[in-house]
């Protein structure tokens, strides 16, 4: 028993007596301390980035604390373009017509379906380990890192075989879609190094019917952009969300059967006993 | 080029054919009609009326039915972990749910994402069990809870960074001696990874002024009790929720966006001074 060393004291411990940022600063209205007079983002002025800025321009300052080149810009936008919709078949966006059809609350649509693509597989949750994984090995030869990685790893018994984060197989095939997204994206002025790296790394793995995934176009891209690893879950779930709510909105006005509910024979119980 | 052989079935889509248009579960269903099956039992015949809601989500979770006083015990851990202080992380989501009149299900399942972190709740336990169980494998192997200590300690520069020991806020944890008396009652007998467990604690005690936390208390048990780290992220998904819900409930009762105001000036602004676009 512990009751002696389980008596509760309280450490002194020290947290901020205030929350500090270096994003954003809002002003003071002289007549109520609690509404915001001007907002700046950065030290730049809100109502100015509106005049003057795209949102793809802010969304960059947000992060990276500057303004992008035209270059980096237009490779990001690009970027956004590409990931705007994860597709009708997507997980995730099969959860958002599910809320959808099922008429949850439309505020609702938006979480639900981020939350899914926030997955490990093909998700958010690959974005920061992608990017790592490029960090560590852009410098190094693609066909030796290729070999290294086969001669480290099993294949899963069973689905696709990811051989490293935002690379591998879909369906057990190679998926064509993010190797044109690269392949376009490589064209552009601010096309950084990682990417074409990356573009390497596909091409040996596509000897072993592997090749890009969209997570790791995206985890190339936001390194050469500098983003930090940390935010690459989230802004991936960002680049997605407009498509992902105008499918889940495009069911919130049809009656629950404009979706399968599959018919008894359909629905399979393959249960063992343990 | 040296090429290896990986995936030699080149777009064999077997698998996915499979489960094109079909829903296959390997854990039940409702036949319409006929009964609601959970792992081979039928729900209104077995359960209903029969076993409590805590056995179901852990039979849910891992997959097999538990003693019912097992289930008893993992309820009254809920308990513990389910204070309404809106100073607590997750539960402050909750408390600024209500605050912004999101709805109950939205401040609920919002603190309970808060809780899939590094930091606490259940991810934490689950890095908990990890720990007691390699403790044991290390005990089994003759080293000394003294050497394990010494060990664990070594990987974080000499601090006593072990999951299950230590907390923030407050020394020791008086849910430990509470649920103890829960083991008791219930004829829950003490194993060999709580046995551990404790001689980790005096250790750690004794050198670090450091003790034994809620989780490594339950980790312990846990273990004991035959669960796997896999088995526990998934049995305690909504660990958290209660508390959160109180803190949501709170604010939702009072005045929008009256919930631990904040002036304009009370966050300290440390970027760029104020500037004007680059020409």
């Amino acid at each position: 028993m512990l009751a002696e060393s389980s008596k509760e004291e309280r450490r002194d411990e020290q947290f901020a007596e205030k929350i500090s940022t270096k994003i954003w600063l809002e002003t003071p209205s002289e007549e109520n301390p609690y509404l915001t007079e001007e907002s700046y983002c950065h030290g730049y002025s809100l109502m100015e980035l509106m005049k003057k800025r795209s949102f793809v321009d802010v969304l960059y300052l947000l992060f990276r604390g500057e303004l992008p080149t035209p270059d980096e810009a237009e490779l990001l936008e690009h970027l956004m373009i590409a990931l705007i919709s994860p597709g009708p078949r997507h997980p995730a966006t099969r959860a958002a017509m599910n809320a959808g059809v099922g008429k949850t609350d439309t505020a609702h649509i938006l979480p639900i379906s981020m939350n899914i693509y926030g997955g490990e597989h093909i998700g958010g949750a690959s974005i920061e380990p992608a990017m790592r994984f490029l960090r560590k090995h852009r410098r190094k030869p693609a066909q030796e890192i290729v070999e290294e990685l086969f001669a480290n790893s099993q294949p899963p018994a069973e689905g696709d075989w990811h051989i490293a984060p935002g690379f591998g197989s879909r369906f057990n095939g190679i998926d064509p879609m993010p190797a044109k997204i690269a392949k376009q994206l490589l064209k552009l002025n601010g096309a950084g190094d990682t990417l074409r790296w990356a573009d390497q790394f596909a091409e040996v793995l596509s000897y072993h019917n592997k090749g890009w995934l969209n997570t790791g176009v995206v985890a190339a891209v936001l390194t050469d952009l500098g983003f930090p690893p940390r935010s690459g879950a989230g802004l991936l779930q960002l680049f997605a969300a407009p498509g992902l709510l105008a499918h889940g909105i495009e069911f919130a006005n049809k009656p629950i059967s404009a979706m399968p509910f599959p018919k008894d024979e359909d629905y399979v119980i393959e249960y063992q006993k343990k | 080029m040296k090429i290896m052989s990986s995936n030699i079935r080149k777009n064999n889509i077997e698998l996915w054919d499979r489960n094109r248009g079909t829903i296959r579960s390997s854990i039940g269903g409702w036949k319409v009609g006929e009964a609601v099956y959970n792992h081979g039992y039928s729900m209104m015949d077995d359960f209903v009326g029969k076993i409590s809601y805590m056995q179901l989500i852990m039979l849910n979770a891992t997959g097999r039915l538990p003693e019912r006083k097992i289930a008893d015990w993992v309820e009254q851990v809920h308990i513990c972990m389910s204070w309404p202080d809106s100073r607590i992380w997750c539960n402050q989501i909750g408390a600024l749910a209500g605050t912004n009149r999101a709805s109950v299900i939205a401040a609920t399942s919002a603190g309970l994402l808060a809780n899939d972190s590094r930091s606490y709740g259940t991810k934490t336990i689950v890095e908990g069990v990890e720990f007691i169980q390699s403790a044991m494998n290390q005990y089994k192997r003759g080293l000394s809870a003294d050497e394990i200590v010494k060990n664990e300690c070594a990987k974080h520069g000499g601090k006593p960074h072990i999951m299950g020991y230590a907390r923030p806020i407050a020394k020791g944890d008086e849910r430990i001696p509470a649920m103890e008396a829960v083991q008791k009652s219930l004829d829950i007998p003490f194993g060999d990874h709580q046995v551990l467990a404790y001689k980790i604690n005096d250790i750690l005690s004794r050198d670090f002024d450091a003790t034994i936390n809620f989780n490594g208390y339950l980790s312990a048990v846990l273990t004991d009790n035959d669960f796997t780290p896999r088995e526990l992220y998934r049995l305690l998904a909504i660990l958290v929720s209660s508390g959160i819900t109180a803190c949501y409930v709170d604010c939702m009762d009072k005045p929008a966006e009256s919930f631990f105001t904040q002036r304009c000036d009370d966050i300290e602004y440390i970027g760029k001074p104020i500037r004007k676009f680059p020409e």
